[in-house]
């Protein structure tokens, strides 16, 4: 018996140790780029003139709160992120040939930044 | 003078017969329009009452009853393809069957293992509304 509640210790202890590992990771260099990055970019596109870029970083944050609060998991975020890059591939691919580049680091490049960096830091801090 | 009057007739005749085919021409298009937006506004709602009745969290899968809704679905949206008089709204009706394909997808594959979450019906419909006011130039 008292083994199994050694084994038991040594399993939490093994968690909380990952999960420091994780918040370890938000201060690392990289990741810490990355969040800068994201965060830079969200105000940018929640100050924008278009309002399709606003709107589309305005859900992007409210669905990061959702999955923070564990409303949605991740595979709804991801089918969220998808569906906002079919209907925003249409807008980039609208806009006159010098706003392009703008667009797409308002729209598409910030969904990319968020499913692929900003997510799996959130789900490991969760 | 006699042919200078002929011919302001003749013009006269052809403008105005421009005119009418012009106006009956936009009161078709109107007409076929709304009908056309009518439509759309019918899949929309088709959708949002897929979303609620499938996307609830907890609820236990019935495979036929989704496979039902699903069938009835894409009958829907194929037979809005074939009938829609516009050509150039085939391709956002097509979208619109894309998306639905796309949610139905993704309900079963979280109704059928119970892995509904709270907050998914809300945001689905969210997306949806807001291709469907796209679609309509909204």
């Amino acid at each position: 018996m008292p083994s199994a509640g050694k084994h038991k210790r040594k399993k939490s202890s093994r968690k909380k140790s990952a999960l420091d590992s994780v918040l370890d990771q938000v201060t690392d260099e990289s990741v810490a780029a990355s969040m800068k990055e994201f965060e830079d970019l969200l105000a940018q596109a929640k100050g924008d003139t278009s309002e399709l870029i606003r709107q589309n970083a305005q859900e992007l944050e409210e669905r990061l709160v959702l999955l923070k609060k564990r409303k949605i998991d991740k595979e709804d975020f991801d089918f969220f992120v998808e569906n906002q890059k079919r209907d925003l591939r249409v807008f980039v691919d609208s806009q006159p040939a010098q706003s392009q580049e703008r667009a797409e680091k308002l729209t598409l490049h910030i969904l990319e930044i968020a499913a692929t960096k900003v997510v799996p830091v959130l789900i490991m801090m969760i | 003078m006699n042919a200078n009057i002929a011919k302001s007739f003749a013009l006269r005749n052809l403008f105005l017969s421009v005119a009418a085919i012009l106006v009956t021409s936009c009161g078709t298009a109107t007409f076929s329009k709304t009908g056309s937006d009518a439509q759309i506004e019918s899949l929309r709602n088709f959708e949002l009452a897929f979303i609620d009745e499938f996307a609830v969290p907890g609820k236990r899968f019935n495979a036929a009853a989704f496979d039902a809704k699903v069938n009835q679905g894409n009958a829907k949206f194929q037979q809005a393809i074939a009938d829609e008089k516009f050509t150039a709204r085939r391709p956002v009706l097509v979208d619109l069957k894309g998306q639905f394909d796309a949610d139905a997808a993704h309900l079963r594959s979280k109704a059928s293992r119970g892995k509904v979450t709270p907050g998914l019906a809300t945001e689905m419909k969210k997306d949806v509304n807001k291709i469907y006011d796209h679609a309509l130039g909204r």
